[in-house]
C-alpha cells in the first residue's frame, strides 16, 4: 500500500480525473510546438546522414567500417549492446515496479516503454549490417532448407541472441500497444477533431472500459508482466553469452550475465531520468511527474551504480586472483594503463563515482544536475561496452596478432544516425501518443479531494 | 436504465445495493478497473489458465524442434560433443517459449474480450473513459421497477439517471 503522508503525493494539486484527461492529452490536441519542428529537423538530418551510411555499408560493405581482422567487433557491436541496454530499462521499470507493487511507476512507466521500443529497433540495426551481407539475415532462422538441409547451431550464442532480441522487439512493442488501447479510447471519446477521433478509434480497437474488457486486461497484464520479468533478466545475460562463451581474456568470465543485466537497468533508468526531465521542461508534467518521481528513480541509481564498482573492482580482483598473465595483462596493462586507460577511467568515473552525486539531496532536488548526470551515464556505459569490445579484441595471446582500432566516418555516422532516428521516435511519441498511462494514473488518483464520494443527506 | 456517477467510491455501493434487489446489471463501464466491481459481476477470466498451457506446449515444441533439428534431421559433430546438448536448448527454449506465451495470449484475449483492430466500439456512454462511472441496467428483468431504482441510484450518488 502507498503511504501518502510517508512517500508524499503521486498527483499534486488536486486534480479531477476529468482534469487528468485534460492536462495528459493536451499536447495531442494542441499545435505543435516551433521547438518540435527544429528538434524533428535536426534528428532528420542525422538519421539521413545514418541512411546515407548504412547505404555506403550495404553496397560496399564492411571494408568501409574501421574494423580490422583482430577487431572485428568495432562500433557496430558497441552501439548494439548500448541500445539494448538503454532498451531495458521500459521493461525492468513496469515489469519489477509492477512486481513490487510500485504506484509511482504509473506516471513514467509509458514513457520508458515507448523507449524500449524505440532503443530495440535502433539496437537490431547494427547485427542486420554487421552480417555484411544483410539481404541474407534469414539464413539465421531454423527452417528446413535447400542448403543440405543445414540447420543454425543451436550452441551458438550469436543464435541465441538473434531469437532474443527478436522476442524481445515483439513483446516490448505489444505489451505497450496493449497498455495504450484504453487512453486510444479516451482520446476518441474526449478530441473534437473528426479526424483524430476516427484515427485514435481506429488503433482503439473498439475499447469502451466495460468490466468484461477490463477484467481480460487485467488478466493479460498479469500473465505479461510476469513472464516479461523473465526476459528482462534472460535477453541481456544472453547478449553477455555472445562474450563470455568465447575464450579472450576479459570476457572469459561467469561475472558477465549478471554485470549486463545490471549494467543495462543503468544505462535505461539513466535515459528514462533524461526523458522524464525533458518531460516536465517540455510539457510541464511536474504535477504528474512531481520531485519525488525524479527523487526515486535518482535513489535507484545510487544503489545500481554502487553494484557497477562493485563489478568493476571484481573484475579487477579476479583478474589478479585468477593468476593468469593474460587476464592480469588485460586489465593492468590495457585497461586501467595503457591505449585505453581514457576508456577505462572515462567509464568508472560516469559510471561508478559520478551518480554518488545522487546522495545529496541538493543535487537530486536540482533538475539540470539530474539531467547532465543522467547523460553522463549514458556516456559512461557507452566507454563501458568500448572498453569490453575493443581492449580485449585489441591484445589477446598472441602478439602478432594485436591491432589497433578507430573508427571510420561511416561507423560514426551509423551510429548518429541511431541516434537521430532515436530522438526522431521520442519526438513522435511526445507529439501523438499520450506520454503518461492515463487510465492507470487514474487509478491512482482516487486519494485526491475532488474524487471523493457524494455526500447524501435525507 | 443508466446510472452515471463521479466516482469509484459512490459506484462501487450503488452496485451493491442493486445487485442485492436483484435487478439484472448489464454492463458496468469505468474509466479504470475496479476490482469490486471485476468480481462483483460474477465472470471469472481463465487467461492466466490458458497461458500456462501455451507455456507449457510452447516450450516442448520449441525444445522437441530442437530435437529434431540437432539429433535426427542432420546431426553434425562438434568435437565429439553429444548431439543432444539439453542445457544449451534450454536458454532458446526460455526465450521463444515467453514469446509463444506472449502472441498466444494476446490473440486469445483479442478474441475474448472482442478487441480487434477495424471493431467500432459500442459505447453506451462516451464519458465512460474520461471520468464517469457508468452501470448499465437490464429493464427486461421482473425485478425491474423504474421510479424506484431511479430513487435508489440517486439515493447512491448518481449524478444522471436516464
Amino acid at each position: 500500500m502507498y503511504k501518502t503522508s510517508i512517500r508524499g503525493k503521486l498527483i499534486e494539486g488536486d486534480k479531477s480525473l476529468s482534469q487528468i484527461s485534460h492536462e495528459i492529452l493536451a499536447p495531442i490536441d494542441a499545435k505543435t510546438p516551433r521547438w518540435w519542428y527544429i528538434a524533428m529537423t535536426v534528428s532528420l538530418a542525422m538519421f539521413g546522414w545514418g541512411l546515407y551510411c548504412k547505404y555506403i555499408t550495404i553496397t560496399q560493405g564492411i571494408g568501409t567500417w574501421g574494423v580490422n581482422n583482430t577487431i572485428g567487433w568495432g562500433w557496430a557491436i558497441i552501439n548494439f549492446v548500448w541500445w539494448i541496454g538503454i532498451g531495458h530499462a521500459g521493461t525492468a521499470f513496469s515489469i519489477f515496479l509492477l512486481i513490487l507493487r510500485q504506484k509511482w511507476r504509473t506516471a513514467i512507466n509509458r514513457a520508458a516503454e515507448a523507449m524500449t521500443v524505440v532503443a530495440v529497433f535502433c539496437a537490431s540495426l547494427f547485427p542486420l549490417l554487421h552480417m555484411g551481407r544483410p539481404w541474407l539475415f534469414f539464413f539465421i532462422f531454423p527452417y528446413p532448407n535447400t542448403r543440405g538441409p543445414l540447420w543454425v547451431n543451436f550452441n551458438s550464442p550469436l543464435f541465441w541472441d538473434f531469437v532474443a532480441i527478436s522476442a524481445y522487439m515483439l513483446i516490448s512493442a505489444s505489451f505497450w500497444y496493449f497498455g495504450m488501447v484504453p487512453d486510444f479510447a479516451t482520446i476518441r471519446d474526449t478530441t473534437k477533431s473528426k479526424v483524430k477521433k476516427a484515427v485514435y478509434g481506429f488503433f482503439a480497437f473498439g475499447w469502451t472500459g466495460s468490466s468484461k474488457e477490463w477484467l481480460r486486461f487485467e488478466g493479460l497484464s498479469f500473465v505479461l508482466g510476469g513472464i516479461a520479468a523473465v526476459l528482462v533478466v534472460s535477453v541481456h545475460s544472453i547478449v553477455s553469452t555472445d562474450f563470455a562463451v568465447s575464450v579472450e581474456p576479459g570476457w572469459h568470465t561467469t561475472i558477465f550475465p549478471p554485470y549486463f543485466v545490471v549494467g543495462a537497468i543503468f544505462s535505461g533508468f539513466a535515459m528514462v531520468l533524461t526523458l522524464v526531465t525533458l518531460m516536465r521542461k517540455l510539457y510541464k508534467m511536474n504535477d504528474f511527474i512531481t520531485d519525488s518521481h525524479v527523487d526515486a528513480v535518482c535513489r535507484i541509481l545510487v544503489f545500481i551504480s554502487l553494484i557497477m564498482g562493485t563489478a568493476y573492482l571484481t573484475e579487477i580482483f579476479m583478474a589478479w586472483y585468477s593468476g593468469s598473465q593474460y587476464e592480469m595483462y588485460t586489465f593492468f596493462q590495457n585497461r586501467i594503463t595503457g591505449e585505453y586507460a581514457f576508456q577505462f577511467w572515462a567509464m568508472f568515473v560516469f559510471n561508478a563515482l559520478m551518480p554518488q552525486l545522487f546522495w545529496f539531496k541538493s543535487v537530486r532536488k536540482r533538475l539540470w544536475i539530474v539531467f547532465i548526470i543522467s547523460i553522463l551515464i549514458n556516456v559512461g556505459m557507452w566507454y563501458e561496452r568500448f572498453n569490453i569490445v575493443i581492449t580485449s579484441l585489441s591484445k589477446n595471446y598472441l602478439p602478432a596478432n594485436w591491432a589497433s582500432y578507430s573508427p571510420s566516418i561511416i561507423e560514426i555516422g551509423f551510429f548518429v544516425g541511431t541516434l537521430g532516428m532515436f530522438a526522431a521516435g521520442v519526438l513522435l511519441f511526445f507529439r501523438y501518443i499520450p506520454m503518461i498511462a492515463v487510465s492507470e494514473i487514474k487509478s491512482v488518483a482516487k486519494f485526491n479531494n475532488e474524487i471523493q464520494p457524494t455526500q447524501h443527506h435525507e | 436504465m443508466t446510472g452515471v456517477f463521479d466516482n469509484e467510491f459512490d459506484l462501487v455501493k450503488a452496485f451493491e445495493k442493486v445487485k442485492a434487489s436483484g435487478v439484472q446489471i448489464e454492463e458496468v463501464y469505468t474509466p479504470y478497473p475496479i476490482h469490486e466491481i471485476l468480481e462483483g459481476m460474477g465472470k471469472k477470466t481463465r487467461i492466466t489458465h490458458a497461458a500456462f498451457f501455451y507455456g507449457l506446449f510452447g516450450a516442448l515444441a520449441v525444445l522437441g524442434g530442437m530435437y529434431y533439428a540437432a539429433v535426427i534431421s542432420w546431426p553434425l559433430n562438434f568435437g565429439g560433443k553429444p548431439f543432444n546438448t539439453f542445457p544449451s536448448f534450454l536458454v532458446v527454449t526460455i526465450v521463444a517459449t515467453i514469446l509463444i506465451i506472449t502472441l498466444a495470449t494476446l490473440f486469445t484475449f483479442s478474441a475474448r474480450a472482442q478487441i480487434f483492430p477495424g471493431k467500432a466500439a459500442k459505447i453506451a456512454d462516451p464519458r465512460a473513459t474520461d471520468n464517469k462511472f457508468v452501470i448499465v441496467i437490464n429493464s427486461e428483468t421482473p425485478e425491474f421497477e423504474a421510479t424506484s431504482l431511479e430513487k435508489l441510484l440517486k439515493e447512491n450518488g448518481a449524478s444522471e439517471v436516464y
